[in-house]
């Protein structure tokens, strides 16, 4: 068995997404020390690589840089980056006992000045996964420009060990004789943050994604319009045109049985508009169709945030999308039942997005003993006590914040992770006075 | 006077910098007097920018730090602290905003956009030559916080902050807790009844001795501000003649949770108050869960055929209620499929503007379609129609999803789904001096960073006061709020802002032209050496300047602001 070192905190969270961030921020505040870990490379989770965010449309780096930041620094909390817990189990009130494996990234972040010099020295040429694949990256590489730490790590799956990076470090901050450490912390409360993964549009073959080179998700249209965006203008991925009619599919991954997905995630919609919105600023002349099921602009200020995407001239088509096949130009036919019509019709665009939806991410059942943590039918954190105490599951002392429970905006993540540590304080609290 | 200021100008990843040429305008005012250095950044506010900031003013050993990026409001406070790490005195700081004020507003006009921007950065530097250290004004706080209104969101504020061991007064104008969630039978998602609910979280609450619950008992008056606020609370009297009691309560912060009320239809609104089948869903939620025989009777007559109109008195395209009422359509499926279950031959047509079952909601909706609810939908310039004919009720609707066909129906009873609008009794926003947002409901700071916050220091907001928000929604903002204004006074002392005004008692003659300007009464009269004259309290006072014009022999200065300040800020600006 691994050497362990035995560290102490008062609350573990898991997971450094807004919601995350959020609650151990409300914690520390408090006074409270926090070990915030995170299995990526930076704190952040999916809202620092958005662009703008809805309905406000205020840049989504310029609320989260600070933010993390702010965790970054905090007296009362440690983060820990590539890390992951692998096993907790309560002792009894107050007293659960996690198991933590941090992963080596090759690189000493304290001394890396983020310079890039080992990028340009790295042979190695990888698919980005933080520019959601529409460009490249070294295997040794900085994450993203606002990535926090902002260090150099090694992807050594792809590495060849042939030390180019290391020669061209001016700090000889790269050291790959790191190895995983492993830990174990003793934590009087746990708060899961633990987020949502993307629907995987591979699953629906019908749309042609991963086929057609003009087929992309929101996510990656998320990149080409972010501040830090991959080329410097909105390209279409098969031939580098800009595009000029563009389709939005709602509900892609979502409400759908057929790929076991009945739920709305109560995100996309808006997230279109917004999107279609930004594109409509930067390229005028483009036509920006949303084909949809219902319009769901349900939060404060979202209704007048659609009815200012008709108004700037965003056609929204009621209609489901049957097939969409590939001209020989690269362009696309969508075959789609117009409800408003009821007929079947053809459309042209050079370019779809799939509003892809929010899945579950399952991964905080199995750290548990036994099956003490409760999943609900689709894989979210289930919250035991839905309407008297939205953060509780079914472990007193451990709470859930943001999207580990079911789809959520920006918006209701950062409640819902003031909800989940307001309760942890409140179960601290309890056991101060004994 | 400074003389050793560093400058940055944020490209704000191309928010700034898309429409502002920021080398211009660091070519432009890096030879200001004073300036050391100027830089451009790609996003001033992040950690990397921030570390190089603290290094800068250390190795640069500048007396001042300017920068010039998004609005105030946003990144301040970010500035100011990194400001402070550097061992300066954080009011020393001085802002330029050339987003909001800049490149966002002239978007259109690059060149006028890049020199309004070297315009705010000068004038920003000329403040900053004058910009003197400040301290905050330290004071002792009450710990003890007042929770305004006991429907869901204020027991489970008060409840939270009980568990925290704060002192909590709870405050509940009606003669019984629980709000509008104790009216409801079966709640969607768990099928809990509300006043179960509601009377589970009072049991909970009434376990706690350091809760005082005052039902029947209304604020009539506020004063003070955080930490120190005075509640002035009537009783209502119980019988007629009983004499109205006041008393004063003392509190540190203040959690405003009084909720919603439903939206009343107009008379002849869809035939509401003029055809008797026309209800509110509210109505029906309390007929469904009432009855208790084996079909569902109104009015003694036997129901079959029910309607459900939606969207009544939210999404109005012509009307104030812009906005989506967002619990309505969850809600509504819910009772009908209660309804369905519970009662013999129940038919339900809903006609509806879209349905919006968000997330897991969504279960319901495709439950209600396998029992076979019919859905139909219009669209805002075509609302359905109610007639009465023959004492039957007619329903005509013009159906888009089917091709716009005309569809006429005979009903049993009309249900008006009705929305959530802003309390009608505003008193407690205005004696607070909350504002409001376009939807007439209380306004958070900002709905990312500070969503429970008001502008009012000590306030915060939770539940629907701040918009509509179903059960566990209000809950999630109840506690978050709670712990906000339990993090704000916890410790027991409390520092504000120095940026307040200042008199010059020797100039003060007391006109009262100043205490009359004052939104937030901190300008008082006092007795010095025998003369009367005005004196500021420095925890009222917010600093907004209102009194400065006003005074008559330019006795007022505002801290931050001096007039030193701001004629240099208007000759850069010239
Ligand atoms: C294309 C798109 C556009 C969007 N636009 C907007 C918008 O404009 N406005 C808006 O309000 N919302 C928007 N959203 C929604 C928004 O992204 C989410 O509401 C928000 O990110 C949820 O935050 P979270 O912290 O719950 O989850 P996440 O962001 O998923 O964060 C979870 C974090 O936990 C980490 N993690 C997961 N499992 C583990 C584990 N086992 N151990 C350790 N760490 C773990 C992950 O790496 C991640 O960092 C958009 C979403 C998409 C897909
Ligand atoms: S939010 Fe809109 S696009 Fe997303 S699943 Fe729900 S209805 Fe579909
Ligand atoms: S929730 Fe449904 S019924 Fe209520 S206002 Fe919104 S769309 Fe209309």
């Amino acid at each position: 068995m691994e050497e362990r070192q035995i560290i102490e905190y008062d609350a573990l969270v898991i997971g450094a997404g807004i919601a995350g961030g959020e609650a151990a921020i409300n914690l520390a505040n408090t006074g409270y020390k926090v070990l915030l870990v995170e299995k990526d490379h930076s704190l952040g989770g999916k809202m620092i690589l958005l662009s703008k965010v809805f309905p406000t449309l205020d840049c989504a780096a310029c609320i989260t840089t600070p933010k993390v930041s702010e965790i970054a620094r905090h007296n009362n909390i440690t983060v820990f980056t590539e890390s992951e817990v692998t096993h907790i189990a309560k002792k009894g009130d107050n007293d659960f006992v996690a198991q933590i494996m941090k992963k080596p990234r090759y690189v000493r972040v304290e001394d890396c000045t983020a310079c890039q010099l080992c990028e340009k020295a790295c042979p190695v040429s990888v698919r980005d996964e933080y520019q959601f694949g529409l460009i490249g990256r070294k295997a040794a590489f900085i994450p993203f420009s606002i990535a926090n730490p902002k260090a150099a790590v090694i992807d050594i799956e792809n590495c060849t060990l042939c030390g180019a990076c290391e020669k061209a470090c001016p700090t000889h901050c790269i050291d790959f004789t790191m190895e995983t450490e492993y830990y174990e912390l003793h934590a009087k409360t746990v708060i899961l943050a633990t987020g949502f993964n993307l629907f995987d549009p591979l699953e629906i073959p019908r749309f042609g994604y991963g086929q057609y080179k003009n087929v992309i998700t929101s996510m990656q249209m998320e990149r080409e319009i972010a501040p830090t965006r991959p080329y410097n203008t909105i390209l279409r991925p098969g031939d580098g045109k800009v595009p000029d009619r563009i389709a939005y599919v709602l509900c892609t991954g979502s409400r759908d049985n057929t790929i076991g997905n009945p739920i709305c995630s109560q995100i996309c919609c808006m997230y279109s508009m917004k999107q279609a919105q930004l594109l409509m600023g930067a390229l005028p002349m483009a036509d920006i169709t949303i084909y949809y099921i219902n319009i769901r602009s349900f939060g404060k200020g979202f209704e007048e945030f659609y009815q200012q995407a008709k108004g700037m001239g965003v056609n929204f088509v009621k209609g489901k999308i049957g097939k969409i096949t590939e001209k020989e130009n690269g362009n696309l036919i969508l075959r789609y039942e117009d409800i408003a019509e009821g007929v079947v019709k053809e459309a042209e665009h050079d370019m779809v997005v799939l509003s892809v939806g929010v899945k579950s991410n399952p991964s905080a059942g199995k750290i548990f003993d036994g099956n003490s943590l409760k999943l609900d039918p689709l894989q979210f954190v289930a919250q035991q006590d839905f309407l008297g105490s939205p953060a509780k599951t079914s472990i007193d002392g451990v709470f859930v914040a943001g999207t580990a429970s079911g789809p959520m905006d920006i918006p209701d993540s950062i409640l819902s992770a003031g909800s989940a540590s307001s309760e942890a304080i409140s179960y601290l609290t309890r056991y101060q006075s004994l | 006077m400074k003389e050793r200021l560093g400058v940055y100008i944020c490209h704000c990843g191309g928010n700034i910098s898309d429409y502002v040429d920021v080398e211009k305008v660091r070519a432009a005012i890096e030879h200001e007097e004073g300036v050391v250095f100027a830089k451009t950044t790609m996003f001033a506010c992040s950690d990397t920018n921030q570390t190089d900031m603290v290094q800068d003013i250390h190795e640069h050993n500048l007396d001042g730090v300017i920068v010039a990026s998004c609005s105030p409001k946003l990144h301040l406070t970010t500035f100011r602290n990194v400001t402070e790490r550097g061992d300066l005195n954080k009011y020393t700081y001085v802002h330029a905003n050339i987003r909001e004020q800049a490149s966002w507003a002239h978007s259109d006009d690059k060149l006028g956009a890049t020199e309004k921007a070297i315009h705010l950065v000068k004038a920003a530097i000329a403040k900053s030559r004058y910009a003197d250290p400040l301290f905050p004004n330290q004071f002792e706080a009450e710990k003890t916080i007042a929770v305004i209104g006991g429907g869901i969101a204020g027991m489970k504020a008060a409840l939270s902050l009980a568990e925290k061991k704060s002192n909590v007064i709870l405050i509940e104008k009606g003669n019984r807790l629980g709000g509008h969630t104790a009216e409801w039978g079966s709640l969607f998602m768990t099928d809990e009844k509300g006043f179960e609910l509601t009377t589970r979280i009072e049991n909970d609450l009434r376990k706690y001795n350091n809760v005082t619950i005052l039902t029947g008992e209304e604020v009539i008056d506020t004063k003070g501000s955080i930490g120190n606020f005075e509640l002035k609370i009537r009783r209502q009297p119980q019988k007629e003649d009983d004499p109205m009691e006041i008393m004063e309560l003392h509190v540190g912060s203040i959690v405003v949770a009084t909720g919603y009320d439903h939206y009343l239809p107009k008379q002849g609104e869809y035939g509401f108050g003029t055809n008797e089948t026309v209800i509110t869903l509210p109505e029906f939620k309390q007929l469904v869960d009432k009855s208790t025989s084996k079909s569902l009777e109104f009015k003694g007559k036997k129901i079959n055929n029910i309607a459900y109109v939606y969207c009544v008195g939210s999404r109005q395209s012509e009307g104030e209620n812009t906005y989506c009422s967002r619990f309505c359509c969850t809600s509504v499926i819910h009772t009908a499929i209660e309804a369905k279950k519970k009662f013999k031959g129940i038919q339900n047509i809903h006609l509806t503007r879209g349905i919006r079952t968000y997330g897991k909601q969504e279960l319901l909706y495709a439950e209600s379609l396998q029992m076979g609810d019919v859905y139909l939908e219009f669209d805002e310039h075509t609302l359905p129609e109610i007639h009465t004919e023959d004492k039957k009720t007619v329903v005509t609707v013009k159906d888009i999803l089917s091709a716009g066909k005309e569809m006429e129906m005979e009903v049993d009873l009309v249900v008006l789904v009705t929305g959530m609008v802003p309390r009608a009794d505003q008193s407690i926003g205005s004696m607070l001096k909350l504002p409001k947002g376009r939807d007439r409901f209380f306004n958070e700071i900002h709905m990312k960073l500070r969503p429970v916050e008001t502008v009012i220091d000590g306030v915060t907001i939770a539940g629907t006061c701040q918009g509509p928000k179903n059960i566990s929604e209000s809950v999630n903002s109840a506690l978050s709020a709670a712990t906000k204004s339990f993090s704000y006074i916890s410790k027991g002392t409390l520092e504000t802002e120095p940026i307040i005004a200042k008199i010059d008692q020797d100039a003060c003659s007391w006109c009262d032209k100043c205490s009359n300007a004052c939104p937030f009464d901190a300008i008082e009269q006092i007795e010095m050496g025998g003369r009367t004259v005005a004196s500021v309290n420095p925890i009222v006072c917010k600093g907004c300047g209102m009194c400065t014009p006003v005074c008559p022999v330019d006795a007022i200065n505002l801290i931050g602001y001096t007039s030193e300040e701001i004629m240099s800020m208007i000759d850069a600006l010239a």
